[in-house]
């Protein structure tokens, strides 16, 4: 590694001097001296270690680790480098070396986190130093696997607004105009009865009866019937989800299934309902072995079928792992733009975006569809979520996003507990899959084209995906509804929304200029959609990260850095990154 | 259409006005432009007209020229027929590239006119326009654009300037007196004061350009030297280009600047007194640094940028167009980036030396007239702030570039006559400039606007600044030259004034922006926010503190190091004097090879360049800026290069893809506001106060997408700084003047650049394999079809 950079310029009078003073005054420091605990963090174990820097080699320090997070200071004098990862984050832990391994350092932990990085720390070799660190991490970063409870629920954090509050789904559908003379609330489902991925609340044809649902959730797998997730106000055009038909080798028809999409059809007199299959059409038809399918052409007479060519969750996954090997810990030199290419990780964007890109266009020229891949939680989340973004300027406002997250993702069963991973130790699961990363990704490359079009700004988008990981609130946990109801989440954890709604000015866009009605069409090409820097790489010391707002404005703010902690978490994930950049020395020259 | 024409300023009936003696060739009514991203996207209805100097388009409707204002040569919707590359023509079945033999055998639907500027124009003939006029305005631009070939220049030029009234115009300009034009002593003598150098004179021994043909009349060289004893270095140096003072960084080291030296010349004792001198200034150390091996060559780069043109334009009539997922290698291909990388990261360190203090950093490059130019420049974007200014920035291209005496007639090739010498160095200036501008808008008082009319005036033959190789020749144009005698190194020249050489009309210098761009335009040139006035400059250059004390030991004085890849050394033959036996005898010859220990010394101040200081403070308006050089951190200049090709267009908001640091502009922004607020506070005298605010508010209708205003008049006196406020009123501010998203035909260009997007949108999905059924155009309600409702997106792929 290259030794320590030297800072070009005299160190910034905002952020660094203070973190240096208190480096300096608290030497012997206690533990977690400078990072509040949340209320209901413990204290496990600490340990002095070296921190391997990818970026500023071999760091003496010591770490903490509490029933939430690692914490490293190193005790350098010069200058302090923090690191603090939630337990979450950890996806792997592994010891390398040996008791007799050779070469300075070793021995000691490796540790693979979901955001983007790998940790290294050495320990002495005598003794088996590292066997109760390796014991407690690996307990409380995998709680579920041992039986324990996540720190979602042992947290004790109070906020000024209950997040839980921000998505009502009856207020949402009254919001869209619903129920009205063609399509009705159903509570068919109130006890999962129906669909035990759904929620309670449905939006389904008048005219169809809670009879006709039970039959057309027969040929849906999973029984994820089509439902609507939104409907265009002006023309009455729908947009509905659902997983695939069980067709089957042997091509098996289903009466009310073909009746109920002509229903949806009939609704607003399109006159062919465009029916969007996410999956390369190859996919379909492979599906139709394990009892799955596509709908056919003769059996659908007024739909016509497109096949958005989305690949499945084990593509992403491989490609977003091609594309850490390029950017952490070292970004590719020589051959950059290839190297990105060769990961496809912006062309898989970019047919997520332009799927969603002709849903929105057909919804507003007046013609309903539906959408589905093959369970309807996944691709099908995706590109209803995406287009709805574009058609309707209530999701591009900070609490409308929020809606439809909880609407589109967490509400209808995104699995999120099989696609993280949440407490569980098996990093290896076959289940897991940055789905949600990547559609934050196109929500991002929306707000780089449409600057002024979203009520929330990046810091907002981070801040989601580190909270996604961390285990800290329950917003993200568990798989769907039903699961979460059994779990009691919205009584024992705290929503992530509560947080930022309680602290909003660091998330909002000062660029934001309120309109209604632009739908907007971000380009899906290749030569404009972007490596998003600021997440992929923000572990990276020589790329210059962005200030959140008012850390940057306020100096002040930064003295109060303890106390604002436990009041955003954002800033530690986010900021982490800059007690690394305070690790330069000044070299008299 | 006839060709009569009007000879006097005047109006066309149809609405456009035309220069003195322009004259009118062809015109089709009912026509639609396809408005860029930036203006806003969707159509714009007008006529279209071409005369022998552009093509023209009038909007419908749009607001009645004053006919006493100064002639712009180029509205808003214009294109200069000698910026067109390509004529294409698009049928219902076919499309077809118009030459000016060819003929058309159907009536054109569409005319897509390729600019070598990488614009792209897409009109739309109605179907109420004219057959005949559709065909006969296809074939006039075809048969009247000028493939640029010897000859064809001098009568695009006389087309536009020519006319008397045009001269007369011309001749009565004042130039802009804001900016140093670097053309006469006192310019330079400004220069030394504003950077507070000393030790430095104007000399102005080469003022008849008897010493060097292709430098300029003044050159700034240490005061120590006498003109009688620099007189004779020149002959010790390519071209007779002697070091050169350009710039002082503020830590008081200078900037020079040379061609390679003559090794086949006795070197005299006093001569190498003197030239050491030049070289040292009056400082201890001198680092030669050699741009001579490690830089792109001109064929490189005028290779990159073919291959860069080629797969941004994509063009419809050829079909050859990268597929989407093949990209970013094809653009890694180029290697366009990678000199744009290379250029800048030597910037970066020179900038990087240069903040020791207590040395001169002299450039080399064989012939000193291109890469010293850009790293020069450079350079002084980084330090200096004054040159990221609209005027600073001119001034500095007259310094580095013009008056200094870079090729820009050969490099360019207006003629056709120099193809082995075209290179667009400055093209890789300019993008090197937009990429610092990328990293640190905020630190820009120019825009990119700017340096995209910078980038386009570049492709029109009209302007002084571009048409000569060096000083002299555009002096013996303007008829200014001083009684010339046979040069120094033997150049032959033409007698000068010879009867038989057309008068040419009198080129303008290209800042007179006004010849160009309207009012509207030219107010995006700058931010609206005003930056915070320059320090004020540090006399004896005795600024720099945070020298080590073993930086004043280490260097034995009077060493000389050479950078080169990034690496020092301190080669013997360094200096082709030290190397002979001649120095034996000279006494500060005895200057030793100097000490290997301040070697490590000097890289490690290199390193620092590679790793940008994170704890650099961004909002410190006095820090340089080294830019970030990752592969991620260099990025294609997507307004310039991709907006003209036609997938791009889809963008329905006028805001650019690219704006990259909303934040840090903002941050900047609010900071300077609080400051003013604490100044007004204090008591300043609420003039100015009062003046900025109306610039604010004059630019809020002009500069809506650069979104870098904040406060409406009203607010910013209360304001706090808190973001939360500050966004409140913004967005009150502009949601006032939002617009509703009705018939953008209807409104004049300048509103239209405002719409959030109206009514339907096309755009290009992505990949081969989709279904194109959704894409069209969706005309605007009530608007009369196009006879083909789809001519484009169908082509594009």
């Amino acid at each position: 590694m290259a030794s320590a950079p030297i800072p070009a310029y005299s160190p910034s009078p905002l952020e660094n001097s203070s973190s240096q003073n208190a480096s300096r005054e608290n030497l012997k420091m206690e533990l977690l001296a400078d990072v509040a605990l949340l209320p209901g963090e413990e204290r496990i174990i600490d340990k002095d270690l070296i921190y391997m820097c990818p970026f500023n080699g071999a760091l003496k320090g010591k770490v903490f680790i509490t029933n939430y997070r690692l914490y490293f200071r190193s005790t350098d004098t010069e200058s302090t480098v923090t690191l603090d990862v939630p337990l979450g984050n950890i996806s792997r832990i592994e010891k390398m070396g040996g008791a007799s391994s050779r070469g300075e350092n070793s021995y000691g932990l490796d540790i693979t986190c979901k955001d983007m990085r790998n940790l290294r720390f050495a320990l002495k070799q005598e003794g088996h130093s590292r066997r109760d660190l390796f014991g407690e991490i690996f307990k409380y970063a995998f709680p579920l696997s041992h039986g324990q409870p996540l720190f979602a629920f042992l947290s004790q954090e109070k906020f000024e607004e209950n997040g839980w509050n921000v998505y009502k789904p009856m207020d949402e559908y009254r919001r869209q105009g619903l129920p009205n003379e063609r399509w009705r609330i159903s509570f068919i489902n109130s006890n999962y009865e129906l669909c035990d991925t759904y929620p309670t609340i449905l939006v389904v044809p008048f005219k169809a009866t809670e009879e006709d649902l039970r039959r057309v959730a027969t040929f849906r797998s999973r029984c994820r019937i089509p439902v609507l997730s939104w409907i265009h106000r002006d023309n009455q055009a729908v947009i509905m989800r659902c997983s695939q038909p069980l067709v089957g080798m042997s091509g098996k028809r289903n009466k009310d299934d073909e009746r109920y999409l002509d229903i949806i059809r009939e609704a607003n007199g399109t006159t062919k309902l465009t029916i969007y299959d996410a999956r390369p059409n190859v996919n379909a038809v492979a599906n139709k072995a394990t009892g799955g399918g596509y709908e056919g052409d003769d059996a659908y007479q007024n739909a016509e079928l497109v096949f958005l060519d989305i690949h499945n969750i084990h593509v992403m996954r491989e490609s977003l792992k091609k594309l850490k090997d390029i950017v952490y810990p070292n970004v590719e030199e020589s051959h950059w733009l290839s190297s990105l290419e060769s990961t496809h990780w912006l062309e898989h964007i970019k047919l997520v975006l332009s799927g969603a890109i002709q849903v929105a266009d057909k919804v507003s020229s007046g013609n309903s569809v539906v959408v589905h891949c093959s369970d309807g939680w996944d691709r099908t989340a995706q590109l209803t979520s995406l287009s709805m973004l574009m058609l309707d300027s209530y999701f591009r406002t900070f609490r409308g996003f929020q809606v439809l997250l909880e609407k589109e993702w967490i509400g209808f069963g995104h699995k999120f507990a099989s696609r993280i991973g949440h407490g569980d130790k098996n990093h290896a699961d076959q289940d897991r899959s940055p789905i949600f990363l990547q559609f934050i990704d196109c929500v991002w490359q929306m707000t780089k084209q449409f600057p002024t079009a979203f009520e929330f700004n990046e810091h907002f988008l981070i801040t989601v995906l580190d909270h996604l990981y961390s285990c800290r609130f329950g917003t993200f946990l568990y798989n769907c509804e039903s699961v979460r109801e059994n779990y009691n989440v919205r009584a024992k954890t705290v929503s992530l929304w509560s947080l930022i709604n309680s602290s909003t000015s660091i998330y909002m866009n000062p660029f934001y200029t309120a309109e209604s009605s632009h739908v907007l069409y971000p380009v899906a090409s290749m030569r404009h959609l972007e490596l998003w820097v600021n997440y992929y790489i923000r572990w990276n010391p020589r790329i210059r990260h962005q200030l959140p707002l008012t850390l940057a404005l306020s100096p002040q703010q930064t003295h109060t850095r303890p106390a604002s902690l436990s009041g955003f978490t954002a800033g530690t994930q986010g900021l982490t990154n800059k007690p690394h950049a305070c690790n330069l020395k000044m070299i008299n020259i | 259409m006839n060709q009569s024409g009007l000879h006097a300023r005047g109006r066309d009936m149809f609405g456009l006005c035309c220069l003195p003696g322009e004259c009118v060739l062809q015109r089709a009514v009912l026509v639609r432009k396809k408005l860029s991203p930036k203006e806003g996207g969707g159509w714009l209805s007008g006529t279209l007209f071409c005369t022998h100097f552009r093509v023209a388009f009038v909007p419908q409707d749009s607001p009645r020229p004053d006919d006493n204002a100064d002639p712009v040569l180029l509205g808003d919707h214009d294109v200069a027929l000698a910026s067109i590359e390509k004529v294409v023509a698009v049928g219902p079945l076919r499309t077809k590239l118009v030459t000016p033999s060819s003929s058309l055998k159907f009536t054109p639907e569409e005319l897509i006119l390729y600019c070598r500027d990488l614009r792209v124009l897409c009109f739309l003939f109605d179907r109420l326009t004219p057959d005949t006029q559709a065909v006969e305005i296809t074939y006039t631009i075809a048969k009247t654009y000028h493939p640029l070939k010897p000859g064809t220049i001098l009568s695009f030029q006389n087309a536009a300037l020519g006319s008397i009234e045009m001269k007369q115009f011309l001749s009565n300009r004042r130039r802009d007196s804001g900016m140093n034009w670097f053309e006469s002593s006192g310019d330079w003598e400004q220069e030394l004061e504003r950077t507070g150098a000393t030790g430095w004179r104007v000399s102005s021994v080469n003022d008849r350009f008897e010493m060097s043909t292709s430098l300029s009349r003044f050159n700034v060289v240490p005061q120590k030297v006498l003109d009688t004893e620099l007189k004779k270095t020149f002959a010790h140096f390519n071209e007779g280009r002697i070091p050169r003072w350009v710039w002082r960084h503020p830590h008081g080291s200078d900037l020079l600047r040379m061609a390679s030296f003559q090794n086949n010349i006795y070197h005299e004792k006093d001569d190498i007194r003197n030239l050491e001198l030049i070289l040292f200034g009056g400082q201890s150390q001198c680092i030669v640094v050699d741009l001579g091996d490690e830089m792109p060559s001109p064929a490189d780069l005028q290779l990159a940028h073919t291959r860069l043109r080629t797969l941004c334009l994509g063009d419809i009539s050829s079909s050859v167009s990268v597929p989407d997922d093949k990209w970013l290698s094809s653009l890694e291909g180029t290697h366009w980036l990678d000199y744009i990388r290379c250029c800048l990261r030597k910037a970066a360190e020179v900038a990087c030396l240069l903040r020791r203090g207590h040395l001169t950093v002299v450039l080399q490059e064989p012939e000193d007239r291109d890469m010293n130019c850009v790293v020069s420049s450079l350079v002084q974007v980084m330090c200096d702030q004054h040159c990221r200014t609209v005027a600073g920035f001119q001034a500095l291209v007259q310094k580095e570039w013009v008056v200094a005496g870079h090729r820009f007639l050969s490099r360019i090739n207006y003629h056709r006559d120099s193809d082995k010498e075209e290179a667009p160095i400055f093209l890789l200036f300019l993008d090197c400039v937009w990429q610092l501008w990328a990293q640190f808008p905020a630190r820009f008082q120019l825009t990119e606007d700017f340096l995209l009319a910078l980038h386009d005036s570049l492709h029109l033959p009209l302007f002084s600044t571009f048409l000569a190789n060096c000083q002299r020749e555009r002096c013996r144009r303007s008829q200014n030259l001083p009684q010339s005698y046979t040069p120094v190194n033997g150049l032959r020249e033409l007698p000068r004034g010879s009867v038989e050489e057309p008068v040419d009309p009198p080129y303008p210098p290209v800042w007179d922006w006004a010849l160009q761009y309207s009012t509207q335009r030219r107010a995006l040139f700058t931010q609206p926010v005003c930056q915070p006035s320059t320090p004020a400059p540090v006399l004896n250059g005795n600024f720099n503190t945070n020298l080590g004390p073993n930086w004043i030991s280490d260097g034995v004085p009077g060493s000389v190091f050479l950078l080169s890849r990034s690496l020092f050394s301190c080669p013997s033959n360094l200096l082709p004097w030290r190397s002979g036996g001649g120095s034996v005898s000279y006494r500060k010859s005895h200057r030793r090879a100097p000490s290997s220990e301040s070697l490590p010394a000097l890289e490690r101040l290199i390193k620092a360049c590679g790793q940008p200081d994170p704890l650099q403070d961004i909002h410190d308006p006095h820090q340089p800026l080294i830019p970030l050089l990752l592969g991620p951190c260099v990025r294609i200049w997507r307004n310039c290069y991709l907006r003209g090709a036609l997938h791009a267009q889809a963008f329905t908001h006028p805001m650019s893809s690219n704006a990259r640091h909303p934040v840090e502009r903002l941050a900047s922004e609010v900071e300077h506001l609080r400051e003013r607020l604490a100044q007004a506070s204090v008591g300043r005298p609420p003039n100015r106060k009062r003046h900025e605010h109306r610039r604010l508010d004059s630019n809020l209708n002009q500069n809506t997408n650069n979104g870098t205003f904040l406060f409406s008049s009203s607010s910013s006196s209360s304001s706090s700084s808190s973001s939360s406020s500050s966004s409140s009123s913004s967005s009150s501010s502009r949601a006032s003047q939002q617009e509703s998203p009705s018939r953008f035909s209807a409104r004049p260009p300048a509103a239209a650049r405002y719409r959030d997007g109206g009514g339907k949108h096309t755009f290009l999905f992505g990949h081969q394999g989709e279904p194109q059924s959704s894409q069209r155009y969706a005309p605007c309600p009530g608007a009369k079809l196009p006879k083909n409702s789809g001519p484009s997106g169908a082509k594009t792929h």
